[in-house]
């Protein structure tokens, strides 16, 4: 990849207690670019994902070896500030998750909890964010309205525009769409290729078709090693890799 | 889902195949129909126009329909796409094999010029390179096609020293003039048919290696 490469990961392991959930992965993630992880049920992508903010760290039994770099910090190290580092990679989780408050403290309870206190700078930023996730004027007349009045899909947008309020500089994706229709796919998919212009986004997905539409380079995952990593249309054209070419025409996982 | 579609696959590869050789066959039975000069022959090959036709709508609304409902990527996507080419380049050997079969039942009335210079030889050069494409496609193999480049060129001479020869004729008798106009069309289209094999050749080689390939 000839792209400066934000998050850089170096021969990282994961087990989980005894299993091996990743094995020797090493890749570069580009900066301001969209990145997919792709690959069967269990191969490791979402744990991969979760290593890039240390939310693993909140499971039990987990060790990680290798190291994993960003913005050229290590991040694996012990002094490393987990609640700033979470703050500058966002996730977006499979499930939208509002909190059960309005839709203005959704997005400004972020901000908060770092210090924010003027209202109206509180304003600005909820507003922001809001646009930046491509959901304020749906809601811009009923910020005070319960977010779990929302649609899927809009609450989904809402958990992206809170994951922006913090300003991060990654956007860690998991199965953001599983849960939606498509036109809520859709809009969620349009939103992420607006989103690379600021920030970079990694996501990961089990739709494949989805992956190839959103993403300019994707990392296929096998039983927990990146068998290939690569830019999407050559990935999804002419893998390089004989089990990324029968992976994704469809003949196992 | 995958299973059935792999087998749909398969199925329009081999339907596409049965097109390769039925414009493979026009334009063998073309050329034979010249040599002999035998008209029954040439309308055979005239009356199939209309199959090879109803061919190529089928296959491409075939091709169409297992991308709209399947999305196929990586090699199956390039296994259709390099089929779409191999069926336009089977109707368009076919009808060359028509329009050849027209000139031979146009000029079956007088004795050939110089044993028709060297278009029978020229004709089974080109249609050993259709083959050769058409089995690269089946068998999924780019053997038979690595030569291409240089069978093309001599492909290129054949019609070159066919119009340069035709041009003697005329000019020592204007009445071989119709005839070997004749002829240098039909050089020309077979030509133009070897250029197809290419053309399947080239998508054979993408459809295997995923690598874009220029024979000239």
């Amino acid at each position: 990849m000839s792209e400066s490469a934000i998050i850089t990961t170096n021969n990282v392991n994961l087990w989980y207690n005894e299993k091996r959930a990743l094995e020797s992965v090493s890749m570069k993630i580009p900066k301001n670019k969209v990145t997919a992880l792709i690959g069967p049920s269990g191969c490791g992508k979402s744990t991969l994902l979760r290593c890039f903010n240390r939310l693993n760290d909140l499971i039990d039994h987990v060790k990680i070896t290798g190291e994993i770099t960003l913005d050229d910090k290590n991040i694996q190290e012990s002094g490393t500030d987990v609640v700033l580092l979470r703050k500058k990679v966002g996730m977006v989780f499979q499930k939208p998750n509002p909190f059960p408050k309005s839709i203005y403290e959704n997005v400004a309870y972020g901000p908060r909890v770092h210090g924010v206190k003027d209202k109206a700078e509180l304003d600005k930023i909820v507003e922001q964010s809001l646009r930046h996730a491509a959901i304020w004027d749906e809601v811009k007349d009923r910020l005070n309205d319960s977010a779990l009045g929302l649609s899927g899909g809009q609450q989904q947008r809402l958990c992206i525009a809170r994951t922006l309020a913090v300003e991060p500089e990654v956007i860690l994706m998991d199965e953001p769409c599983s849960a939606l229709d498509p036109i809520a796919t859709a809009k969620i998919e349009n939103l992420i290729d607006l989103l690379k212009k600021d920030y970079t986004v990694i996501i990961v997905t089990h739709n494949m078709q989805q992956a190839a539409r959103v993403s300019d380079y994707t990392g296929f995952m096998y039983l927990g090693k990146l068998i290939e990593c690569g830019k999407t249309n050559q990935i999804f054209e002419h893998p390089h890799e004989e089990l990324t070419e029968n992976y994704i025409t469809g003949r196992f996982g | 889902m995958t299973e059935k579609f792999h087998a749909e696959l398969k199925s329009l590869k081999s339907e596409t195949l049965e097109m390769a050789h039925l414009g493979r066959f026009m334009l063998r039975t073309a050329v034979d129909a010249l040599i002999r000069q035998d008209n029954d022959l040439a309308a055979s090959v005239v009356a199939r126009k209309e199959e090879i036709h109803t061919l190529e709508v089928r296959l491409e609304e075939h091709c169409y329909q297992l991308i709209a409902l399947n999305q196929p990527m990586a090699k199956d996507m390039r296994v259709i796409a390099c089929t779409l080419k191999v069926i336009t380049a089977s109707l368009r050997i076919g009808r060359y094999g028509k329009v050849i079969a027209n000139i031979a039942k146009k000029i079956s009335d007088q004795p050939h010029i110089a044993n028709l210079m060297t278009i029978p030889h020229m004709a089974d050069l080109v249609i050993e390179m259709i083959d050769d494409a058409i089995e690269a496609y089946e068998k999924d193999s780019i053997d038979a096609i690595s030569d291409f480049s240089a069978r093309d060129d001599t492909i290129d001479s054949l019609r070159q020293s066919i119009f340069r020869e035709g041009i003697t004729y005329m000019m020592e008798d204007p009445k071989s003039i119709t005839r070997c106009t004749n002829y240098i069309l039909v050089a020309r289209y077979l030509e133009r048919c070897a250029d197809h094999a290419c053309k399947i050749a080239e998508n054979v080689h993408y459809m295997n290696t995923g690598e874009r390939i220029e024979i000239h």
